[in-house]
């Protein structure tokens, strides 16, 4: 009988019958699986012990990233107060014309939706409303770039359309050579009107029972070098102007919906009564119980003209 | 890469290959690493045998303890020279892989060069019948590696039923016993 005879049967009492040629076998077969144990733990440990080195590594670098990540929330932090810091205060003559509302949040600490208002050579004033292409730092750079721009023009023009052609011109190269583009929305106001400039951006005002939307036939900044159109409107006691970006509008409920210009603009006509800052908490409201998420930054200035003083 | 034998040490293609892919087959190198290790090597060629301690290099800095798995990578190596490779057609027994290793089909095949440098693979003793051999080796390969490789292809044909390969004192005699 041999040793593999007696494993097929599976009978350990056959053992008894083996030969001492095939007992001996058996114990070799017995220290060599042993051995082949042996080393199989061996090399086993030694991977355990690469695979411990492996996580205390990983650990070491996941303590490293929480570092680096640390250090850029900071720069965030800072970035975040010098754009608030950027963004405009009303203007002597704006509040003795205007009740003004705004609502303005950046999807990330900071953004490339912008908003300012401007003093113009004829001593009157203007408001602009921007937005950069893409979101972050990027964007928040291009805002800063875009308000010295226009900071520097509005000494030289009263007029949005020479003032918006001139950051265009002066600006084209730049945003082409950083693969950026931004809608404006540029409105000066006259005693009894205003006139605007809008390229991309959302415009509606209800003047007596009338409701204009503004006319979107310019293109975005950084675009095309061609010249603006401007427009003109009658501004009286008691109008509202609305001025927003894409961010609410272009929001999507969980359905996939957008939250939709028609939206936002019924609500603010069917609220037109309101205090300014009620109608902007009633379409902030509105807006957060659509939409499944923000999306883009946000900006939205609703204004109404007072009474003469 | 050359096709010309010269001083310099060199170690054919298969043996390369079958280093690198026994690394691969254990995990030991995964992923691009792994791509980069066989990128380009020809079974027919000789390359440089730094190409080898590379490989060999990438393993020792990888495990505090790289001995075992030396050993199993040499292990891997013969199984799959024997499994896929000449290894059945060329060997009679698990005992005679000794002989086919120390001959000229074995070491000497597979690295060329100065002599002082591939240096020698004998076996110093053997008795079949005690199942013992001492190997005298002064190749410059990690010794764990030859430990691998005696006792993979001394285990392959499978009629041995134990195999175990160990490092004397001077770790250039390596003591095999086999039953």
């Amino acid at each position: 009988m041999t040793l593999e005879e007696v494993l097929a049967q599976n009978d350990a009492e056959l053992l008894a019958k083996l030969p001492s040629a095939e007992l001996a076998r058996l114990f070799w077969r017995y220290k060599g699986l042993q051995k082949s144990v042996e080393r199989d733990n061996s090399f086993w440990s030694s991977t355990n012990d690469n695979l411990k080195q492996a996580y205390e590594k990983l650990d070491e670098q996941e303590r490293e990233l929480a570092r680096t990540y640390a250090i850029i929330q900071d720069d965030l932090s800072v970035a975040q107060n010098v754009q608030r810091a950027l963004l405009p205060r009303m203007l002597g003559e704006m509040s003795e014309e205007l009740e003004l509302a705004v609502y303005h949040k950046q999807l990330t600490e900071v953004g490339g939706d912008y908003y300012d208002f401007f003093r113009l050579p004829n001593n009157r004033y203007a408001i602009g409303v921007f937005d950069i292409s893409g979101h972050g730092v990027s964007a928040a750079l291009i805002t800063a770039f875009l308000k010295a721009q226009f900071m520097q023009v509005m000494e030289h023009f009263d007029s949005p359309q020479g003032i918006v052609e001139w950051v265009n011109r002066t600006s084209f190269d730049f945003l082409r050579e950083v693969r950026k583009y931004a809608t404006v929305n540029l409105v000066s106001f006259e005693p009894d009107g205003f006139r605007y400039v809008s390229g991309g951006g959302y415009g509606m005002l209800l003047h007596n029972n009338e409701t204009h939307l503004f006319e979107k036939k310019n293109h975005f900044l950084g675009l095309r070098l061609k010249p603006y159109r401007e427009f003109s409107l009658p501004f009286s006691q008691g109008d509202l102007l609305v001025l927003y970006t894409d961010g609410m509008v272009e929001a999507q409920n969980a359905a996939g919906v957008d939250y939709s210009v028609r939206r936002l603009n019924n609500l603010i006509i069917e609220h037109r009564d309101a205090p300014v800052q009620e109608i902007v908490d009633r379409c902030v409201a509105d807006y957060e119980s659509f939409r499944h998420k923000d999306f883009d930054d946000i900006t939205l200035l609703v204004m109404r003209k007072k009474g003469n003083p | 890469m050359s096709d010309n034998p010269t001083d310099e040490m060199q170690v054919h293609g298969t043996l390369l290959m079958g280093f690198a892919q026994a690394c691969m087959n254990l995990n030991i190198v995964a992923g691009a690493n792994a791509q980069r290790l066989i990128a380009e090597l020809e079974m027919g060629k000789w390359y440089p045998f730094s190409q080898l301690r590379a490989i060999e290099d990438v393993v020792m800095r990888s495990y505090q303890n790289s001995g075992p798995i030396l050993v199993k990578v040499g292990m891997v190596m013969m199984h799959n020279w024997y499994q896929y490779g000449p290894g059945r057609s060329v060997l009679k027994g698990g005992a005679s892989f000794l002989h086919y290793q120390t001959g000229s089909g074995g070491y000497q095949s597979v690295v060329q060069g100065a002599p002082e440098i591939i240096g020698t693979f004998d076996i110093e003793f053997y008795d079949r019948r005690r199942g013992r051999a001492v190997i005298h080796s002064t190749t410059p390969f990690s010794k764990d590696l030859e430990r691998g490789v005696l006792i993979g292809g001394m285990s392959a044909p499978g009629d041995l039923d134990y195999v175990d390969v160990t490092a004397g004192e001077d770790s250039s005699f390596l003591h095999c016993e086999f039953h």
